[in-house]
């Protein structure tokens, strides 16, 4: 086991440098509630694995959407567990976000240079959001067709130019197979990757800039 | 042309190719409305079935595209002859449904509610209910759906 | 201010220790709530859409707003409240600059709170 790190960090270079990285001093006294960002990143991490395991059996087209949801329940070993894994995570990572910004805000760590970070911070929110409403149409059942009707129809109020709008996303005039594969597309591809690059930058100034104390 | 004005030209003409690219990108997502929508008329229900006076649900089958899709629409009897109102609520497109105890169409989304006529009464909706072409030829009632 | 933990091994465990928690906290209630598969698309049936629990206060607020004035509940308001919370840091600026960010986000937890709660009654 030794040796294969040597042999792999002879290559990489990685414990030079990230020496600093992993030998550097924690504040003591943190509470419990700076835990809610990791625990948010921990959900994000099996909203990744698990969706990566759906994937393997989810069809996104109109005829074979909702029996492969069905299969995937009914027969699939461990289908229904993997469902309920990211259905659940889903739920807990929007939490936990809302209980992170909650304790960021409570402890002031938004002042620059920490400004940007809270901002990226929102941008990641924002499209977690488009992430859980994307998700939400792809069983193609009763409850997610209507949510889609609804939620594309709000688009529609837009003085003018609503109703290009509500086609953009619909990609049609009507919610139909041309929304489930732009929805589908959004929810694997769009959006985890721009939120994994968002992420990306938001732990990369939390690395520089340190943890924010408590003023 | 000097190497410097060349340079500035090479640069400017990279964003103009970014531009375009996003132009094209964008005319890219818009759904293409090649498709040409037309009207098919469809059988929902003979003549003598209407009732004298108030609403009827029917249900009805067509096809888009090798695909049957059944729908339904309301049939209303009033003082002015016949009407077909389609259920889509004009507020966020849920389907409204017949109250027959208090004579209103109600939605179940936001609570808009419409009167006989289809004209809103209540809620949020922005426009009376949409209504359908239909036509009767021979006693039998044909409705007209875009596909 | 102290600065007597390292992050390997003292805090690393620490994130381990919370990573495992977790975790069961997911499995358990992937576990005991599975989710349940939805009815096959019909237009005949009467449905009442209900959105996922985070959008079901928008889904309340737009019922507010009736007519040409829809666009203020389903447009403007949820961007007005991505901005309101984006610059933040910028509402907190001068003498009652915390106070100002405060009130902010009171009422930014607020709308989303107390609407939830009247989607539910």
């Amino acid at each position: 086991m030794e040796k294969v790190l040597d042999w792999l960090d002879y290559r990489f270079g990685l414990k030079r440098s990230h020496y600093r990285f992993l030998q550097r001093r924690v504040p003591s006294d943190l509470g419990y509630t700076y835990c809610f960002g990791g625990m948010a990143f921990t959900y994000f991490l099996m909203l990744a694995c698990s969706g990566l395991l759906l994937s393997l059996y989810y069809v996104p087209s109109e005829k074979e959407a909702f029996r492969s949801v069905v299969m995937i329940t009914d027969e699939v070993t461990l289908g229904w567990v993997i469902r309920g894994l990211h259905k659940w995570a889903a739920t807990l990572f929007i939490i936990s976000t809302i209980l992170h910004t909650i304790r960021v805000f409570v402890s002031k760590a938004y002042h620059p240079p920490r400004d940007l970070n809270w901002m990226v911070g929102v941008m990641t929110f924002v499209l977690v959001m488009f992430s859980g409403f994307t998700g939400y149409l792809l069983p193609w059942d009763q409850k997610a067709y209507w949510a889609t009707e609804v939620g594309t129809a709000m688009a529609r109020s837009v003085p003018f130019i609503g109703d290009n709008i509500m086609n953009v996303f619909r990609g049609g005039p009507e919610v139909s197979g041309a929304t489930l594969v732009r929805f589908y597309s959004l929810h694997i591809l769009y959006l985890p990757l721009s939120i994994a690059v968002l992420l990306w930058t938001h732990f990369h100034m939390v690395k520089r800039q340190g943890i924010s104390r408590n003023l | 042309m000097t190497r410097r004005v060349f340079l500035i030209n090479i640069i400017k003409s990279f964003f103009a190719l970014i531009a375009a690219g996003a132009f094209a990108t964008l005319w890219y997502i818009y759904p293409s409305t090649a498709k040409k929508r037309r009207l098919q008329y469809v059988f929902v229900l003979d003549d003598d079935e209407l009732p004298k006076r108030g609403v009827r649900k029917v249900e009805f089958k067509y096809s888009v595209d090798d695909s049957e899709i059944l729908n339904r629409a309301f049939l209303v009897v009033g003082e002015k002859g016949l009407n077909v109102f389609s259920p889509v609520c004009t507020h966020l497109g849920c389907y409204v449904n017949w109250d027959n105890n208090r004579k209103e169409f109600l939605c179940p989304c936001h609570g808009g509610r419409y009167n006989i006529y289809g004209q809103v009464i209540a809620g949020p909706p922005p426009k009376p209910l949409n209504r359908l072409p239909f036509k009767i030829e021979s006693g039998k009632i044909y409705l007209g759906v875009t596909v | 201010m102290k600065h007597d933990k390292r992050f390997y091994p003292d805090y690393l465990s620490e994130i381990l220790a919370t990573i495992f928690i977790c975790f069961e906290l997911l499995v358990i209630l992937a576990l005991l709530y599975t989710p349940s598969i939805g009815r096959q698309i019909d237009f005949l049936k009467p449905f009442q859409p209900r959105p996922e629990w985070y959008f079901l206060w928008l889904f309340e607020l737009i019922g507010y707003f009736p007519g040409n004035t829809a666009v203020i509940g389903t447009v403007i308001i949820p961007i007005v409240y991505v901005f309101l919370l984006l610059f933040i840091p910028y509402i907190d600026k001068g003498e009652k600059g915390r106070l100002k960010a405060a009130l902010v986000g009171i009422a930014l937890l607020l709308t989303f709170a107390i609407f939830t709660l009247l989607s539910l009654l």
